[in-house]
């Protein structure tokens, strides 16, 4: 089978596209089916071809720990997001917006909102699958995070602060 | 039955008399589902039911998936859904492909897709109405084997990684067994009743996004149940092997889990247990 197959231009292009460091099998010949389709497929993208890691007998890979991923990232958005009510209630509280006051809020806001969207990222944007997509979000979404930051700073130094910000647009 | 509504014949129909009297090869009392001789069966009318199922067959690859229509007469079928696939697999179409087994929901075979809910055949009953089609589906997002069958390779190997298994660094202090208390062992139910048939975590959103790299609702209850038992003596690796952005954190409380769960368990209950032992631990 590999000899005649390898006698073939066309074979040769598969087995240069094979990698041969991964040890992945395919379940299910991989079928390009697109051909003898008459009515339009409903998929936004199509599913990849399924890759079982070693043998069926072997356990999933176990990533390496990291808590700084996992169990600290995890305390770290609850603290941010229990911290975030209070602090946004103080200045109805108060009644009056505290510089100091408004500075915890907007950083809590900005920390708060790039770890919601970094979970997005994380969800919608597989590294397998989507390695230079995800690449590109994860910079879209960081470079978005400091023009926030930027952007609430300048309020709080040069301009009104946040709190006083959002009650001039309420009552706009 | 006509012929047992008087209270006489009731008594001679159940007493072993006839059975002592004449001890035969033929016993000639009749048990109270057959029919009296004379009899005639009320037919009830044909409640015609239809059955749309997903087909898809490895071995013709190319063709579509499409949904195939059976209509059964309900009144001649068991009440279960699984029943009626039985039923058109034995009278209608040998090549319908399906997993069961035990159809009493203990081996969890027959978890498929049915009318939108992720549940097991041989629990759900047949909406009995007729002028509805009853739509089955294989668990959503998995690779199909063959029409409801789905490949569960993945899931299992998930299931394997999270070692569901007793370890322990030293012999047990008996020199027998591990004991435990009652309120230890409280500790483990709802949680050892799981019989995997991955209903859950074919209905969680974020398990059809991240199958490869999150574990999912019904392998993260089996992980916390091996953390909760007071036997085990690694959940301090336990915890370590869980503690990445991908294997636990991508469960986001959607509660998909513990509303598809046809055994009534709240895998998304364990899932925020195992997230404060994590902290707790840390």
């Amino acid at each position: 089978m590999a000899s005649t197959l390898r006698s073939s231009a066309a074979a040769r292009r598969i087995f240069a596209a094979a990698k041969p460091t991964t040890s992945a099998i395919r379940l299910l010949p991989q079928t390009r089916v697109a051909a003898f389709h008459a009515s339009q497929r409903n998929q936004i993208l199509p599913p990849g071809p399924q890759v079982v890691h070693g043998t069926v007998n072997d356990p999933v890979p176990v990533p390496t720990p990291s808590a700084s991923h996992g169990s600290y990232h995890w305390a770290f958005e609850r603290i941010i997001a229990l911290g975030m009510i209070p602090l946004t209630v103080a200045p109805f509280a108060a009644g009056t917006a505290n510089p100091a006051l408004d500075a915890a809020l907007g950083t809590a806001l900005v920390l708060h909102s790039h770890i919601g969207f970094d979970a997005c990222v994380t969800d919608y944007f597989p590294k397998r699958q989507y390695a230079k997509t995800r690449a590109l979000m994860v910079w879209l979404l960081r470079a978005s995070t400091i023009t926030a930051a930027v952007g609430l700073f300048s309020i709080q130094t040069n301009d009104v602060g946040l709190t006083e910000a959002i009650k001039r647009f309420w009552r706009a | 039955m006509a012929s047992l509504r008087q209270p006489t014949l009731r008594l001679l129909a159940s007493s072993n008399i006839r059975r002592v009297a004449s001890p035969t090869i033929f016993n000639t009392t009749r048990s109270l589902a057959t029919l009296a001789e004379g009899e005639v069966a009320q037919k009830k009318q044909p409640l015609i039911k239809k059955f749309s199922i997903y087909r898809w067959s490895p071995d013709e690859p190319t063709k579509k998936p499409q949904m195939q229509e059976y209509s059964l007469d309900l009144n001649e079928c068991g009440p279960m859904v699984l029943d009626a696939l039985i039923k058109i697999k034995n009278e209608m179409d040998p090549t319908l492909t399906f997993r069961r087994s035990c159809r009493e929901g203990i081996c969890g075979s027959c978890a498929m897709n049915i009318e939108g809910t992720n549940t097991l055949a041989c629990l759900s009953r047949i909406n009995r109405d007729a002028s509805s089609t009853s739509r089955i589906y294989p668990l959503p997002h998995m690779y199909v084997v063959k029409d409801l069958v789905p490949d569960l390779t993945n899931f299992y190997k998930q299931y394997k990684s999270i070692q569901p298994y007793l370890q322990s660094k030293e012999p047990a202090p008996n020199g027998k067994e591990f004991l435990q208390s009652k309120e230890d062992r409280k500790k483990l139910d709802g949680l050892y009743e799981c019989i995997l048939c991955a209903c859950c975590s074919t209905s969680c959103p974020s398990y059809w996004w991240n199958q490869e790299e999150y574990l999912g609702p019904a392998v993260l209850m089996q992980a916390y149940r091996w953390l909760a038992d007071s036997r085990d003596g690694k959940s301090g690796q336990r915890k370590d092997m869980l503690d990445n952005s991908m294997s636990l954190y991508r469960c986001h409380t959607i509660m998909n889990c513990a509303r598809t769960c046809p055994k009534g368990l709240n895998p998304g209950l364990a899932i925020a247990k195992i997230k404060m032992m994590m902290v707790q631990s840390a």
